[in-house]
């Protein structure tokens, strides 16, 4: 198997408002069917990578409105008990969310025209991807550059890989794998809970399974 | 101009958020930039161009600042266009616009266009872009202020020149209206190296709280603003009044705005009413030049409301969530965007819920120290120069990549 280096590259975005808005969950939902990918990824995935220092009720933006602006908590629990790493395409998931929505209004049909205390804004975002400087040959490299890289380096190689490359794990993962020949620690890679932990925590999680398979 | 380079934000923001100004910065080496506004000094947007500009000269992004021109007439008309915009109803006659067209296009007989992107900021020299076939430039409208209720004549009006440029910048999604052109979002930003901002000696703190009679003995609630009927100054008396029912508190209510503003001085006289002689609320009036006092006044203390009953975006919030302190918040304007409720603030809708709040976190200090702590990090994320400074980078690489989702650089 060849030895293949792992390139660091660096994802920042810049958040397009679409000028479209939901007061009521009938409204959200009939944006869902038609709103970009790009939307759907932004208030999944993206948005709260500038809240990673906290672990908050939610990650996904839907089930923080839900929760905060409409109050409709079992709403909120099934959306934000979504997990990313289900999902290798936009596609599937925005039908998931629409389908969660739409059964719990089946339900509950009285919430179908509740207004929220605020509306929820649509927002989508432009990504620019872009390498550093860092290159790992091993694990040693790869332990020294993981200490110091930046957050959003992070979240671009671990969450944002999934759905990029269409598959069940992460680049770190696919990596350590398909480079290294570890399956173990891919395994363990693949196996971190993003959404317990802040991404400063994960970086340490990470680096002690990497540690710990250096020393193995 | 400051002379300030961007190696000296390093310590603040971390070495991996400078170097990836400086990755980012690479690809757009030499390409030249105008920024275009109506004042060099006072105000929100001339004290973030006046350290933007440098940074991104820093980083050999040539970019040069134009300040309209015009006489008490013309800025008569943009004022009034402003707090049209703010939703105020104004008659619009033609002779209004015709002193904002004559000088606007009176400007742009001598103004250097040939540029790579030009930034308009807020409505004053919005008709700029009537020159845009002339140049070869990406023009971009930069909307500082609340347009999302505006009377409809103004708005329509500029809504003509706005469609015009290639995208506009808004600081809020609620800001925002629909459009033709691509929209983003633009938070205003502060500075953490500014005297409204950096660190403070314990003595110079110490200094000026002796100056204005604030004794240590009791946890100090402050707001900072205008005293201006917007801000709610009677509502922060108010809920001081209801919180010291149960915990003993001092309030400080600091700002300026009286000597200039006829109105001001009558809220400053029905907030001293107000206060009924209580020896515990401190009201300063502070001269615009007080950087320096205000940021002693916010470090020093415990708690900081921003209780408006409107509000731009409302940077004060920003400001004391920096300084690590705990900030109770109105949702209007530009608050919310700051406040996410219970993580970097807490977020209120009236005065029985500030004094609520005023009471809860004097009385969990551990919970109002953890708000100040994920303020501090959410306004290093979101509400720094350093990042205001990044999404301008991303924007001109937008620019050269219309309709694309993801830019490979």
């Amino acid at each position: 198997m060849d030895r293949n280096p792992f390139y660091f590259y660096t994802s920042s975005s810049l958040v397009e408002l679409t000028g479209e808005k939901a007061n009521t969950l009938e409204e959200l939902v009939g944006l869902l069917k038609r709103c970009t990918g790009s939307a759907i990824f932004y208030h999944v995935f993206q948005s709260y990578r500038e809240r990673h220092f906290a672990i908050e009720k939610y990650h996904s933006d839907f089930a923080q409105w839900i929760s905060n602006s409409l109050d409709e908590e079992v709403l909120a629990e099934r959306l934000g008990a979504l997990d990313a790493r289900d999902f290798t395409s936009i596609r599937a998931l925005r039908e998931v969310i629409i389908q969660i929505i739409e059964d719990h209004l089946q339900e509950h049909s009285q919430y179908r025209d509740r207004k929220g205390k605020t509306p929820f804004f649509f927002c989508q975002s432009v990504s620019i991807i872009m390498p550093t400087k860092y290159i790992a040959w091993d694990l040693k490299d790869f332990c020294q550059i993981f200490r110091s890289i930046g957050i959003r380096s992070i979240h671009y190689h671990l969450v944002e890989a999934r759905l990029r490359l269409g598959i069940h794990t992460n680049d770190f993962s696919h990596w350590i794998r398909t480079s290294l020949n570890k399956e173990r620690l891919a395994k363990r890679v693949e196996d971190i809970d993003i959404y317990l932990h802040t991404l400063e925590e994960i970086r340490r999680i990470i680096l002690q399974h990497v540690q710990e398979e250096i020393g193995s | 101009m400051s002379s300030i380079r961007l190696s000296d934000y390093g310590p603040i923001v971390g070495k991996q958020t400078i170097e990836e100004l400086h990755l980012l910065a690479e690809g757009l080496r030499g390409r030249r930039i105008k920024m275009v506004n109506s004042t060099a000094v006072g105000g929100g947007v001339a004290e973030i161009l006046n350290r933007l500009i440098p940074l991104l000269n820093d980083l050999s992004i040539p970019t040069q600042w134009t300040v309209i021109k015009g006489g008490e007439d013309f800025f008569e008309v943009t004022k009034k266009i402003h707090n049209a915009l703010h939703g105020e109803k104004l008659s619009f006659p033609s002779r209004m616009k015709d002193i904002f067209l004559e000088v606007s296009r009176e400007n742009l007989r001598y103004v250097d266009l040939d540029q790579d992107v030009i930034v308009v900021h807020d409505p004053q020299p919005i008709v700029y872009v009537e020159a845009r076939e002339k140049t070869q430039a990406r023009w971009v409208w930069r909307c500082h202020i609340d347009i999302s209720n505006p009377d409809e004549e103004v708005w329509d009006f500029l809504r003509g020149y706005v469609e015009k440029y290639d995208v506009a910048l808004f600081s809020s999604p609620r800001f925002s209206k629909r459009l033709p052109i691509p929209q983003f979002l633009f938070f205003p930003s502060i500075d953490p190296l500014s005297d409204k901002n950096r660190e403070l000696e314990p003595e110079f703190i110490d200094q000026v709280l002796e100056r204005f009679h604030i004794p240590r003995d009791k946890p100090i609630v402050t707001q900072i603003s205008r005293f201006d009927r917007l801000k709610d100054p009677i509502g922060v008396v108010k809920a001081y009044r209801m919180a010291k029912r149960y915990v003993d508190c001092q309030l400080v209510l600091a700002g300026g705005g009286a000597s200039d503003d006829p109105e001001g001085e009558v809220v400053l006289d029905e907030v001293r009413a107000e206060t009924n002689g209580d020896p515990d609320i401190h009201i300063i009036l502070l001269p615009p030049t007080s950087s320096l006092e205000i940021n002693a006044l916010q470090r020093a203390s415990t708690l900081v409301l921003q209780k408006s009953i409107r509000e731009g975006f409302g940077l004060t919030v920003s400001e004391a969530m920096w300084k690590k302190k705990p900030v109770i918040g109105s949702a209007v304007g530009g608050i919310p965007a700051q406040i996410i409720p219970s993580l970097t603030g807490v977020l209120v809708h009236s005065i029985e819920g500030t004094a609520y709040q005023i009471r809860y976190l004097l009385s969990h200090p551990d919970f109002a120290r953890k708000l100040g702590d994920y303020g501090h990090e959410y306004v290093r994320e979101r509400f720094l120069i350093t990042r205001n400074l990044k999404r301008y980078l991303l924007l001109f690489y937008v620019l050269s990549h219309p309709g694309e989702r993801i830019i490979h650089l």
